[in-house]
């Protein structure tokens, strides 16, 4: 547009210089204000010219926004070469058109993508329906079209043991060397930006804009199919290398797989797009073996509950038998060669009813020595005494223990012997008062 | 000065319009064809500034250059095992060489129609040449579908590039499916494993919680028992350390014995005992008499 006003008044400047060159020499006033005249309108058209050139020059400007980067094309090829090619946002300078050019991309823009082609097939009252409506009737069969689905791998079986497996399977189908497969439904949401703008710019079809469209917009439109195929083929082929079970439970393994797989493939065919998260929404076995599963997820719950109870039940055993330690020391103990300090510092910590029997051991002990020690103190106390006058003491130790052991008893019987009376016999009813309690030992 | 200024101008206009006539822009997302009456004479992939005859002499024929996606539609197809399997290709592609794509195919869509039907011969053609186990196996090892898609990038690329100019990117498959027939059979098979997982699962966890009680039951047996022998060293050294005292007993072995005594009996009669014991013995013998005590001087 640009090129095409100067043109004009490039012819219009022309004919004003015809006109001046033709007639100097006339200086009647009327010429000369004619020619007065046609001098300013030719200082006009000569401003306008250069406020032309300059709007043209201007409109070289251009801003980038926040979330964009740009690169400037020249005569269609980038400008600049590696990083310097990247225009990042602010205002930047650009031969206006048909010269240069500037395309500016989002980069910061988050791009999701829901991929449920792998998803069961689903009527709008399943999506829709308020509340958890039962599935609709479980046909035996899936159908390829409209069903989606992965294949998972078989666990992998030790001797290759053929348990379960049912006559009516086919048989071609299963004797093929370890190629059972299961089928799992997954759901998956995957976040992509753009992340070197030249490869993208370059590599990536984006449609032309139709008047009143946003760039942005175009650009997720036309790179979603791509995006779309990238992320199915490496779900597909991610999902090949995991058994059922793991796909169900890792929700962690299995995106970041993928997203390699994804990665690789986009970095392969350059695109300049980076993928930032990959997860795994949902997962589901069939419906047509949901019974068969559930039960099984049952029977690994109570197992796991089993097994829970059964710690807690050798937990409590062993803290009952020696307390925290007891572990520690039970190991320490089926050393061939035990550490003598360490099994000393660990019987030293046990408690419980080892330490019950430990205790009692160590009282028996010290009664047993205090005992012994006392007796000889005693004996050593009243020796000399004893060897002055043996007949005393020995009579004064006996008769306090007598007085002792009759004060003590409970009943008491002094018979008076009789000489005379041979033969006869004396009878003592002892009755003990059932309410006579042993007293208190101390 | 306008002597000057004004043939400048004139030539400056005349140059933008020779220049408009003879030189083209290829972008970056292009390539293009330059034909001379019609007949294709170069291509120029590079993107820049290009110079042409001008327009009735030569003119210039453009192509984007971008990636372009395929999406193939489902295939069922066996593999060498005579097993069906159903899949749904992609490719990446793009116009690489524009001659041969404008002589072949010209158009996108025709182009898109020629992949697909070449994306099928290739998908029959690779999936036959691999037995099913080699796209999923329970042993990881085996599986090939990497490999058997690069495969099929192999078996399409120089063809398609060498008729139409096409460049393949990439070819993946998307969806990996059974026929109908054979889910239901595949479901079965699911149920019957998960039956025997769900049996060997409770008989797992029975015999785990089973072990681990036991064994904590040795341990406590063992750990008892080794309390026990402790205990019993503890009181033998209790023993030992009182016979140190019983040697000091030797100084008076008889009165060390009747202290003994003494002791015992006291310690049997301690409680709850009944004694019938005669009146002529110490101290009661004074019960019937009176003793007589001689003072001694």
């Amino acid at each position: 547009m640009a090129d095409k006003h100067g043109h004009e008044h490039g012819h219009r400047h022309i004919g004003h210089a015809d006109h001046d060159e033709a007639e100097p020499k006339h200086v009647d006033a009327a010429e000369r204000s004619l020619s007065e005249a046609l001098g300013i309108s030719f200082v006009i058209l000569k401003v306008i010219m250069i406020v032309l050139v300059v709007a043209y020059l201007a409109s070289g400007f251009r801003t980038v926004g926040s979330n964009e980067q740009a690169l400037g094309l020249t005569f269609g090829k980038i400008s600049g070469v590696g990083e310097a090619r990247v225009l990042d946002h602010g205002w930047h300078w650009v031969f206006p058109y048909p010269i240069g050019e500037i395309v500016r991309i989002p980069v910061k823009k988050q791009i999701k993508l829901t991929v449920d082609r792998f998803w069961y097939e689903q009527t709008r009252n399943d999506i829709l329906g308020d509340g958890p409506k039962p599935r609709r009737i479980v046909r035996d069969k899936l159908n390829p079209i409209r069903e989606g689905y992965c294949l998972t791998r078989s666990e992998k079986q030790t001797t290759g043991v053929a348990a379960g497996r049912t006559p009516s399977a086919r048989g071609h189908m299963l004797d093929t060397d370890g190629s059972d497969y299961n089928i799992v439904h997954s759901r998956w949401e995957v976040e992509y930006q753009i992340d070197n703008i030249g490869k993208f710019f370059t590599n990536v079809y984006v449609e032309d804009l139709d008047p009143g469209e946003v760039y942005e917009d175009v650009m997720i439109e036309s790179t979603t199919p791509l995006l779309r195929s990238v992320v199915e083929n490496a779900v597909a082929t991610a999902m090949v290398q995991y058994s059922i079970d793991e796909a169900l439970q890792s929700r962690d393994t299995i995106p970041r797989y993928v997203r390699q797989l994804i990665q690789r493939q986009l970095n392969l065919i350059e695109s300049g797009v980076r993928v930032t998260s990959v997860q795994l929404v949902d997962v589901e076995w069939p419906k047509q073996v949901n019974e068969a599963f559930e039960a099984y997820f049952t029977a690994s719950q109570t197992s796991q509950q089993a097994i829970s109870e059964a710690r807690t039940y050798a937990e409590q055993t062993l803290t009952d038998t020696g307390g925290q330690v007891a572990e520690p020391l039970y190991q320490e103990l089926m050393k061939d060669d035990p550490d003598t300090d360490q099994l000393a510092y660990l019987w030293s910590q046990v408690a419980g009813q080892s330490q019950d029997t430990l205790a009692q051991a160590l009282a028996y002990r010290t009664k047993v020595v205090e005992a012994a020690k006392a007796n000889a103190n005693y004996l050593k106390s009243i020796l000399p005494e004893f060897r002055k006058r043996p007949e005393l003491v020995t009579q004064r130790l006996y008769l306090d223990t007598i007085e002792q052991v009759l004060q003590n008893a409970d009943e008491k019987f002094i018979l008076q012997p009789s000489t005379n009376l041979k033969g006869q016999e004396i009878r003592i009813l002892v009755n003990r008062d059932p309410s006579l309690k042993p007293k208190q030992v101390e | 000065m306008k002597n000057v200024a004004i043939p400048i101008l004139i030539a400056v206009i005349f140059i933008i319009m020779a220049v408009y006539l003879v030189m083209f822009q290829v972008r970056e997302t292009e390539s293009v064809l330059v034909t001379r009456f019609g007949a294709p004479v170069r291509e120029k992939t590079e993107p820049g500034l290009a110079w042409k005859w001008p327009a009735p002499i030569e003119r210039v024929h453009r192509f984007d250059s971008r990636l372009r996606v395929l999406e193939g539609e489902f295939v069922e197809t066996p593999t060498k095992g005579a097993v069906p399997i159903i899949v749904k290709p992609y490719i990446v592609w793009r116009v690489a060489e524009p001659l041969k794509f404008l002589n072949a195919v010209q158009t996108v869509g025709v182009a898109e129609d020629t992949l697909r039907s070449r994306i099928n011969d290739t998908l029959g053609r690779v999936i036959g040449q691999h037995i099913f186990g080699e796209f999923v196996n329970s042993d990881p090892d085996k599986i090939q579908f990497d490999q058997i898609q690069m495969e099929m990038v192999k078996d399409l690329k120089v063809p398609v590039l060498e008729n139409y100019g096409i460049e393949i990117k990439t070819v993946g498959i998307k969806q990996l499916k059974v026929s109908e027939d054979v889910t239901a059979d595949v479901f079965e098979r699911m149920k019957a494993d998960r039956q025997r997982r769900t049996e060997a699962t409770i008989a797992q966890g029975n015999a785990e919680a089973t072990k681990i009680k036991t064994d904590a039951n040795a341990k406590k047996t063992a750990l008892l028992a080794a309390a026990e022998g402790r205990a019993k060293a503890i009181r033998g050294q209790g023993d030992a350390e009182a016979a140190q005292y019983y040697e000091m007993l030797e100084a008076a072995p008889e009165l060390a014995m009747f202290l003994r005594d003494l002791e015992a009996l006291l310690a049997t009669l301690k409680d709850r005992a009944t004694i019938v014991i005669p009146a002529d013995v110490e101290p009661f013998k004074y019960l019937r008499e009176m003793p007589s005590i001689e003072v001694q001087n």
